[in-house]
């Protein structure tokens, strides 16, 4: 007998969702497009998350790397690690997945970034959840200044999204700079961490707001550099990977300080972490 | 989906791991309803050629069972290692503890020359092959077998416990086998055995194997809180514990 | 049990505490079958939880916050919804309690029916309907007069005498700020070097409450449940993410994060209450025995 009266929707219960996309991206990354059963949009903001389930397999967090400018369907980028991820990329079009969100904090795209200068700073899969910003800006490019996007990845091969950079570049007052740990024998780009692209850059540290995010190590040293350009904590916006189990606060995976990654962030304003342990090693 | 073939292979060993597999009762009309084994020494009088997945049970204690793994390796698409004597060794390696030559004679007195008997130190599999699976314990969990096959025809990698044998302990409700006065080498070793040793009212004996980084250091220096020796820890890291990278 | 002489109302603490009542060890959360997707599954039916002691209750209320706070989690509600608790005043002394140094050695809140063995007989106050439908079925038992109810306070100044087992030198209110100047102390590193990373403290503990999820198949391979388990942030691969990124490798870290839970993360959630009952059973359940809040907080307060 259940005598509960709740009437609380479950929050752990996903809803089903159908590929539309399923393509391969990188030797270990591969691209998912899909859409809602339910038809509704999945409205979330960029730099949010959902927990995606595969029948049988398990449960796990991906940033939407859509801007939410795009509707109908939203994307996502999985590098295959794990088990859920391993079966993602066994998934062709036309299959289904469960889908829980979208969680967590946003960038700010509606608030402190609209007007300013941006400057993205992504490494590595960091490209993922940043693209949904980028790709909000660039669709909105009236509401926003000069756009500076940092791209650092291991090696050439690694990189995401090389089919979009040209209609990115050839936006009015964007700057697209990539580098490389390793070149191979075709590159001929900048090679050095990121850090290297912000050597010689000047910002406007009054008008620009800065967006960070990319493997554990990159953010201390990314963050050195801006300090160096004039900017400051409070607008600088960084996204942070934890274990976001359940993704609502509860399982106690993604927590670093009184903080729940997946609730108070993954999207901090720095000036809010600067000073929790953990955060930033 | 054609059911892949499974083929089950013996090396020094009890059998009794193979045993929990025919004792899963009920669930071994589950079991072959997934799987098409073709050898299996135990429980089929017939075998065939070929197979996908090997499970292997028992330790390695002579050159021509090494040949005879690599072997079984070499046609195998994924071998399994089956209990204690698979996954470490087992109690087999009690005797690399000794001189092998005192080894012989004492088990196998005046035959001990014959060449049959020629016994070398005892390796657990992954010493001599590489294992894809462990299903750990003396004897097995059969459900934790039935479970990491499950987990394997989904194409996905099972949860083993990397925690110690305490936390299935303490689930339990047990009190501490310390609190006994007893050493349990529970706090060092991998569940996943739902803790029944313990609940049993026995110390653990470590048969699943130390977990990846056992603080074997705390266990030394608990010892003497408990009013027991190192001589004491050791001796009871003996029987599963021995000659393996944690041991004292 | 089937006789009431059986009822042992004077135990001094139980291994484990009531919270598998309300998230079981192995909790099944949804099943799901190929082509139908999934379906929450909450299973639950009205229940007594007879003899809980007051810390425990205190540390149920805390968890009712935590589950029901934001995202309500809808398989802990159900069950609590389902509990009618009937709350025992501590008879017998355990081991390691210290409840009397954190408020917790006697409750007002959270249940149905409260039991407070004054002289050789039981003093029952209920606080709501479903209390107050048990009492009713108590037949010719008398009402207690103020004398009965000035016993009982007299018990419960003497639980908060005796429920002392470790003697805090600092005061339950001062742990959040002793806890902000103490990222850096050396007593994480000495105790954790004796920390087997095996949870116990995690799964005794009422407050504890972290939860792995996994998924589980049939034989069939198409249909299974999604159920969640206990967790530990003691635990290795507690922190752990793809690609073997483990946020809290080092035991010390996993130690004081234990720590940092109960004295500050958790109360910040729970509007400053901190989130130790003082059952004392994480200092119990210790192989090691480093597990002593008391004496990490007392070693804090005392500088370095």
């Amino acid at each position: 007998m259940d005598s509960t009266s709740t009437g609380w929707n479950d929050i752990y219960l996903p809803e089903m969702a159908t590929l539309l996309r399923s393509e391969p991206m990188t030797a270990d990354e591969r691209f998912f497009e899909c859409k809602l059963d339910s038809g509704k949009e999945l409205g979330h903001m960029p730099g949010q998350f959902v927990e995606v389930s595969v029948l049988g397999i398990g449960e796990a967090p991906f940033s939407i790397s859509s801007s939410p400018t795009q509707t109908g369907s939203f994307q996502m980028v999985v590098r295959n690690v794990g088990n859920v991820t391993h079966a993602m990329h066994g998934l062709k079009s036309g299959d289904k997945i469960g889908i829980r969100g979208p969680f967590g904090t946003h960038f700010p795209v509606e608030d402190e970034m609209r007007g300013k200068d941006i400057v993205f700073i992504c490494g590595g899969l960091g490209r993922v959840p940043v693209r949904s910003a980028i790709n909000y800006v660039l669709d909105n490019r009236d509401d926003y200044g000069e756009v500076t996007i940092l791209y650092g990845t291991k090696s050439p091969a690694e990189r995401l999204f090389l089919d979009e950079v040209e209609a990115i570049v050839s936006k009015e007052n964007v700057k697209y700079l990539e580098t490389v740990d390793r070149g191979d024998e075709e590159w001929t780009g900048n090679v050095g961490v990121i850090t290297t692209l912000m050597t010689d850059m000047m910002v406007d540290p009054r008008k620009t707001v800065a967006v960070i995010c990319g493997p554990p190590v990159m953010f201390k040293f990314a963050i050195m550099s801006l300090y160096k350009m004039g900017m400051v904590d409070k607008n600088i916006f960084v996204s942070l990977e934890r274990h976001m189990k359940c993704g609502v606060g509860k399982c106690g995976h993604c927590q670093i300080d009184g903080l729940y990654v997946c609730q108070d962030g993954p999207v901090f304003r720095f000036a809010d972490i600067a000073e929790v342990q953990e955060a930033i090693q | 989906m054609s059911k892949p073939k499974v083929a089950i292979f013996d090396f020094a060993c009890c059998e009794g791991c193979q045993l929990q597999i025919v004792n899963m009762e009920e669930d071994l009309l589950e079991l072959i309803s997934v799987v098409d084994p073709v050898e299996w020494r135990e429980a089929m009088s017939d075998h065939r050629d070929g197979y996908d997945i090997a499970i292997v049970e028992g330790s390695i204690t002579r050159h021509e069972d090494e040949e005879r793994l690599q072997e079984i390796r070499s046609h195998a698409g994924m071998l399994i290692a089956l209990g204690s004597c698979a996954t470490t060794g087992g109690v087999n390696k009690l005797k690399n503890k000794f001189d092998l030559n005192d080894v012989k004679r004492c088990v196998y007195c005046d035959s001990a020359h014959l060449p049959h008997l020629n016994t070398a130190l005892t390796k657990a599999l992954d010493e001599v092959v590489k294992v894809d699976y462990k299903v750990h314990g003396c004897p097995i969990n059969n459900k934790e077998f039935a479970y990491i096959l499950r987990c394997i025809l989904m194409g996905k990698k099972p949860f083993i416990p990397n925690y110690p044998v305490c936390v299935e302990c303490k689930m339990k409700g047990n009190p501490c086998r310390y609190e006994y006065g007893e050493i349990c080498l529970g706090p060092i070793i991998r569940a996943g055995c739902d803790a029944k040793c313990p609940s049993g009212g026995f110390w653990c004996y470590g048969c699943r194997g130390y977990v990846d980084n056992p603080n074997v250091n705390a266990a030394k220096e608990i010892m003497a809180q408990y009013h027991k020796t190192i001589d004491n820890l050791r001796g009871r890291m003996f029987l599963f514990g021995s000659k393996q990278e944690q041991t004292l | 049990m089937t006789k009431a002489t059986n009822l042992r109302l004077d135990y001094d603490v139980t291994i484990l505490p009531p919270k598998s009542f309300f998230q079981p060890q192995n909790e099944t959360l949804l099943s799901f079958q190929r082509g139908k997707g999934y379906r929450s599954v909450i299973e639950t039916e009205p229940f007594l939880l007879l003899g809980v002691h007051p810390y425990d209750m205190v540390a149920i209320t805390q968890m009712d916050e935590i589950f029901s706070q934001g995202n309500g989690d809808v398989h802990y509600v159900s069950r609590r919804q389902n509990a009618t608790i009937v709350v025992v005043d501590v008879e017998n002394v355990s081991p390691d309690v210290f409840a009397g140094h954190m408020g917790t050695y006697k409750v007002e809140e959270g249940w149905d029916v409260l039991l407070t063995k004054v002289a050789d007989q039981y003093l029952v106050e209920s606080k709501t309907e479903r209390g107050a439908a048990l009492m009713s079925s108590l037949a010719d038992v008398p009402d207690a007069d103020q004398g009965w109810l000035e016993m009982r306070q007299l018990v419960w100044e003497r639980n908060k005498g005796r429920l002392r087992r470790h003697e805090l030198e600092a005061e339950p209110s001062t742990w959040p700020d002793l806890l902000e100047e103490a990222y850096d102390h050396p007593i994480w590193e000495e105790k954790a070097k004796l920390c087997f990373s095996c949870g116990s403290c995690n799964l005794v503990c009422p407050t504890c409450y972290c939860f792995d999820v996994r998924d589980e198949v049939h034989w069939d391979l198409v249909s299974g449940e999604r159920f969640r388990v206990w967790d530990g942030c003691m635990l290795v691969n507690f922190a752990k993410v793809s690609g073997n990124l483990n946020f809290r490798k080092d035991e010390a870290a996993r130690y004081r994060h234990r720590y940092y839970r109960k004295g500050k993360y958790v109360p910040s959630k729970i509007g400053g209450q901190i989130a130790c009952v003082g059952c004392g059973r994480c200092i119990t359940a210790c192989v090691a025995k480093i597990a002593n809040p008391v004496e990490v907080f007392n070693r804090l307060a005392g500088g370095r």
